[in-house]
């Protein structure tokens, strides 16, 4: 037969082939590879900068495997904000032992999305800050920072002193912010609003912050880019990061700004899925971020500060710690419940898609 | 056979230029396919990360989206087999010319796929191999410096 025929025999018969190649080949590694294998590999689930080669993850990765004669694999997210819905989606295929990166706004989802291992840590010698966010069973936290807005030194005609302020004309378009939806950043400010001014006047407040923005961006190291970038002049940020400029580009002219209003904390936790497969190894790789080691590898790379006590004690973090939070009054922690965070979401998209029509 | 490889010079050689695309094609296919092989490809799930990560944001039809994410994602071993095997399948079938018809029009239907799921850097270029793909089908590039010629010779039809 012309069309097809002995054609497409010839074209089903050699796909056939190549499978069946391939399928031999890959029993005859895999079987190799069982025989070689000696160690156990643990995969870790974080957000890009944690895993990223300036962030902390490589140095507590190379720490962790000089000791525990396994491989450590980390799985790579986006923004934190990114980290649940990517569980949600890929769920145990992810194969994750350890998710690293939620903070106090993603935890109710994560418990009622997923099923997790229970953690004890409550011996910890911590700061006091953070002992309330040690108060469920699942989740802990391995570092903390405060959030507000960053400039660059001498370059605002009117600094900012509380809320209401960056509705001024001067920041017309000019402030970076986060898509709450996608990142945490972008979360803690609408809560640091809501909270601040109550719901109903927080979101007239955001309604005309709309009209301040330069962009909603989806991650925070977008906005903060854009920040660098010299396109805005304000960024939502942690506090800490004038420290990094400070500290690792050699560069003093960012700032931190003081507000009246009290200060978000952002809690980072991290989790052990109850299908780890290498759940021990999980748990000691936790062990190691907890312990004075991981905890300065986390204040020096994350640029965050310690859950630990005494860890930060004698370097700048202690410096800024004293000068920018004790002095300041901070938001209290709190879980919001699932139906606030998405009662407040859609609010905040109303309004969004509103402003865009 | 070999007279014919020959021969297809001969009679179709309007298509050699093209046949030289056709089998630089196919190594890069080989590479592709022999670095998902020895790589981790098949055995950590790359794909499915893949596709959480670029699916959300491409512009696939939600029917496509949920199929994709209900069969695709927990199935990802079964998709990286496949991905590698077709990877071979087509490589090989570029370099040698066999099956190149069949082979570049399911190559079109695989670079529809993959540029759902791949983040915007590589979507110009599986853009660029589905035209490839689809003009390699359509003049039949085996028939020349490849053995599609001898089967097409003996046997003629479209398929060749």
């Amino acid at each position: 037969m012309a069309f097809g025929g002995k054609t497409l025999r010839h074209f089903v018969i050699y796909l056939i082939l190549v499978y069946l190649v391939l399928f031999l080949a890959v029993l005859n590694r895999e079987s190799k590879k069982e025989s070689f294998e000696v160690s156990q590999s643990v995969r870790v689930f974080a957000y890009s900068s944690f895993t990223s080669i300036t962030g902390p993850g490589p140095k507590l990765k190379a720490l962790f495997e000089l000791s525990c004669n396994c491989r450590l694999e980390f799985v790579e997210g986006n923004d934190a904000g990114m980290l649940l819905q990517r569980l949600k989606l890929e769920s145990e295929s992810l194969g994750a032992d350890l998710v690293i990166g939620f903070d106090q706004y993603d935890l109710q989802k994560a418990l009622g999305e997923h099923k997790w291992r229970k953690l004890d840590f409550s011996n910890l010698n911590i700061e006091p800050e953070v002992r309330p966010a040690l108060s469920n069973n699942y989740f802990v936290p391995y570092d903390w920072g405060v959030l507000g807005f960053i400039a660059r030194k001498g370059e605002l005609k009117l600094t900012p002193k509380k809320l209401d302020d960056l509705l001024h004309s001067e920041f017309t378009r000019k402030i970076a912010l986060q898509d709450p939806r996608s990142s945490s950043p972008g979360m803690q400010f609408l809560f640091w609003v809501i909270k601040s001014k109550g719901e109903e006047e927080g979101l007239r407040f955001i309604q005309k912050m709309f009209d301040q923005a330069h962009s909603y961006s989806p991650s925070w190291s977008l906005s903060y880019g854009l920040f660098q970038k010299k396109q805005a002049s304000l960024v939502y940020s942690y506090l800490t990061s004038p420290l990094y400029h400070e500290l690792i580009e050699n560069d003093p002219s960012y700032e931190a700004l003081s507000f009246a209003e009290p200060l978000a904390i952002q809690y980072e936790f991290l989790g052990i899925p109850e299908y780890c497969k290498q759940c021990e190894l999980a748990e000691k790789f936790v062990n190691l971020m907890l312990s004075p080691e991981g905890q300065k590898i986390l204040m020096e790379k994350n640029f965050m500060f310690p859950v630990l006590k005494d860890v930060k004690k004698g370097t700048p973090f202690q410096a800024l710690n004293d000068k920018l939070i004790k002095d300041k009054s901070l938001m209290s922690f709190e879980i919001p419940s699932n139906t606030d965070i998405d009662r407040l979401l859609l609010r905040w998209s109303e309004l969004r898609r509103g402003e865009k029509n | 056979m070999l007279v014919a490889f020959l021969e297809s010079v001969k009679y179709t050689g309007h298509l050699v230029a093209i046949s030289f695309l056709r089998i630089f094609l196919g190594y890069y296919y080989f590479q592709q396919a022999f670095a998902h092989f020895k790589g981790e490809f098949l055995f950590r799930p790359q794909i499915a990360e893949q596709i959480s990560e670029f699916l959300p944001l491409s512009h696939a039809p939600e029917w496509y989206r949920f199929f994709v994410t209900a069969q695709f994602i927990p199935h990802w071993q079964g998709l990286a087999f496949l991905i590698t095997g077709f990877e071979f399948a087509l490589a090989l079938s570029y370099i040698f010319g066999y099956v190149v018809r069949p082979m570049a029009l399911l190559a079109v239907f695989f670079c529809m796929n993959m540029l759902f799921i791949s983040g915007a850097a590589q979507q110009d270029l599986f853009k660029t191999f589905l035209a490839i793909h689809f003009v390699l089908a359509w003049v039949g590039a085996g028939r020349c410096l490849g053995m599609d010629y001898y089967f097409f010779k003996r046997r003629r039809g479209i398929w060749w």
